[in-house]
């Protein structure tokens, strides 16, 4: 059922999607919606979620607004082109008229892409904005075939953590708890672990290529955007053998926390929680695990096209929209127990987003460039220590 | 809510151990009293809460359940720093958890919480044909390093409930005597530091 990608399979799926959301919706009770009862449904993309009457009624306005902006894109399309959005780029050696329209696409663009892009343009869009079409473009065409045919029976440690990865990987989806899907999923990590080895294969990368895969289309294609993302939207120390560059977001989100969210951070220090608690599972998998689908897709959507500074500005929104709540907690238990209900219950995208580019201010990624150059000394000389300390205990014991 | 008399206390609780030992299916079983074929990996670290009753006291456990690959062990004093106790596992088929279990033993003892208490769980016993590991050999390294040993079935519950409830006997707050019976304190000296890093 899955990885034809011509339009016709586009829009037989878009409609089985919309059918399923129908008959799964239960219609609970006034006794059920007074009781305020949580009921399991499917969302957008094929996922069990439990939520309540109101999550439901959520649900369906973002589907909704998700047929509207498709008009919208589609109008935009006829009028302006098909690739209109990459002509946004105002290079001085155009005419004065091109720069003009270069720029009004350039805002349109922005504007639109904070809105959501549609399902069915998301993965052209991903695709050329992301930067992964130029990435592709400068090998030949059979490079993924070729990869994947070469190491498919290699055995590694990361094929070996891969393998025991998959049927834990949004286990239940109808589509990729299937053995298409596991297949499918196998080949981008395990063609990814060779194409980096200093990566390899690091846990809450299958999350993140499972929901490539369900947005793009084709395994190819997710191969691309996996490729881009970890090359060149994301910091690229993230993900390495011992996770240093995720010590460095930790710090410098704890650092903007304070600035930003100050009661928070002071709050929260009182009562000995780290945020990185929380903040560690949202970097590595890029919200997948935490937040609603479609929800995470539309940070996705900003991620692409601007970088990796919308991860952090989200992160604080998080924080912000608890404050009240999160003020008068005394355990961790509480802490996490306030930011687990809020995540899983985001089923509004622009509740979040809002809050995330109007509430919180504006981070740049140069900023955060910044900010990690600054903390990288302090994380290195800790996992040094670290392993330094470990490595003369080992010994110790070894003696023994 | 408690009567007088009563004791209410809170111990954080970390479970350590290689990749799929079945850190994450101990706690769904002792939390939720389910077993699931096929649960999500673990990222950075899961949080859950289960209070268990010892005598006439309740201890609320804040259990860490953390992530296993290699690459996240540098995460690791995040989540143990300042922990009433620790679980861990080990694969009772699978030799290598068995010696990753004993490197997490020596840093516990030498970073963590010098009171804490220590279980080691040899997990998966229902597949006694596949055993790597002598329980005798797990029992006796134990005994030598100050934990207390059993082995477990996430898959058949057996024994899991009651990692849990010797734990909280154990917890030094619950204990009367500063030496309770059948616990070997580790006799360490004071170059344990916690947490802050101080060395030059
Ligand atoms: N037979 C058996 N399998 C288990 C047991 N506990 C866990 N498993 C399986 O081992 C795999 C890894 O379990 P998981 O809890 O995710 O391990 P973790 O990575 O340590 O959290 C899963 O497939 C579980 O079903 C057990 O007691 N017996
Ligand atoms: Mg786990």
């Amino acid at each position: 059922m899955y990885g034809g990608g011509s339009g016709t399979h586009q829009s037989k799926r878009e409609m089985s999607l919309e059918y399923q959301a129908q008959i799964s919706i239960l219609r609970p009770s006034i006794r059920a919606r007074r009781a305020n009862m949580t009921v399991k449904f499917q969302d957008v993309h094929g996922f069990t979620v439990e939520g309540n009457v109101d999550d439901v009624n959520v649900l369906n306005e973002v589907r909704e607004k998700l047929r509207q902006q498709c008009r919208v894109w589609w109008a935009l399309e006829a009028n302006k082109g098909v690739n209109w959005y990459l002509e946004t780029h105002v290079s001085s050696t155009l005419k004065s008229s091109l720069k003009f329209s270069a720029l009004v696409n350039a805002i349109t663009l922005k504007r639109l892409i904070k809105k959501g892009i549609p399902l069915n343009f998301r993965p052209k869009v991903w695709f050329s904005l992301s930067g992964a079409a130029k990435k592709k473009s400068t090998v030949p065409d059979s490079y993924y075939n070729d990869m994947t045919s070469a190491v498919f029976d290699m055995v590694t440690p990361a094929t070996k953590q891969i393998d025991q990865d998959l049927p834990r990987t949004f286990p239940g989806h109808p589509w990729l708890d299937t053995s298409d899907g596991h297949s499918a999923l196998r080949r981008v990590l395990v063609a990814y672990s060779f194409r980096d080895s200093d990566v390899g294969y690091c846990q809450g990368l299958n999350y993140v290529a499972a929901l490539l895969l369900l947005v793009m289309k084709t395994e190819e294609d997710a191969f691309w955007m996996l490729a881009v993302l970890l090359e060149n939207v994301l910091f690229n120390d993230c993900y390495t053998y011992n996770l240093s560059g995720c010590h460095v977001d930790q710090r410098v989100f704890r650092d903007l926390l304070a600035k930003k969210c100050p009661r928070i951070a002071t709050h929260l220090e009182g009562i000995d929680f780290d945020v990185s608690l929380v903040c560690t599972e949202w970097f590595l998998c890029l919200f997948s695990k935490s937040l609603p689908s479609e929800t995470t897709l539309r940070v996705w959507d900003i991620l692409f096209y601007e970088g990796a500074n919308v991860l952090f500005n989200v992160a604080l929104a998080i924080f912000k929209m608890n404050e009240e709540e999160l003020l008068v907690t005394h355990q961790v238990g509480d802490v996490i127990n306030v930011i687990q209900k809020t995540t899983h219950h985001l089923f509004d995208p622009d509740e979040l987003l809002t809050v995330a580019f109007d509430k919180i201010g504006f981070t740049t990624t140069t900023t955060i460039s910044k900010q990690r150059k600054k903390q990288e000394p302090a994380v290195m000389a800790e996992l040094d220590q670290r392993l330094r300390r470990l490595n003369s205990l080992h010994e110790n014991g070894d003696e023994n | 809510m408690a009567s007088s008399g009563n004791k209410n206390i809170n111990a954080k609780l970390v479970l350590l151990g290689d990749v799929a030992t079945g850190k994450s299916s101990l706690v769904l079983r002792f939390v939720k009293g389910q077993f699931v074929e096929f649960q999500e990996s673990t990222i950075g670290a899961a949080f859950f809460s289960q209070t268990v009753a010892v005598n006439d006291a309740t201890v609320k456990f804040e259990i860490w359940d953390t992530a296993g690959q290699e690459r996240y062990h540098s995460l690791a004093p995040m989540y143990y720093r300042g922990a009433a106790a620790a679980i861990i596992v080990y694969d009772i088929t699978n030799q290598a958890s068995f010696d990753r279990a004993k490197k997490w033993v020596q840093e516990l003892q030498a970073q963590g919480n010098p009171n804490m208490v220590m279980a080691l769980a040899g997990n998966k016993s229902d597949l006694l044909d596949a055993r790597k590991v002598a329980a005798e050999e797990a029992q006796t390294y134990a005994q030598e390093n100050g934990l207390f040993f059993m082995e477990t079935s996430a898959k058949t519950a057996t024994n899991v409930n009651d990692v849990f409830y010797e734990i909280a006997k154990r917890l030094p707050r619950l204990q009367q005597a500063p030496n309770p019976s059948g616990m070997v304190l580790v006799d360490r000296p004071a170059d344990r530091a916690t947490g802050a890093s101080c060395c030059s």
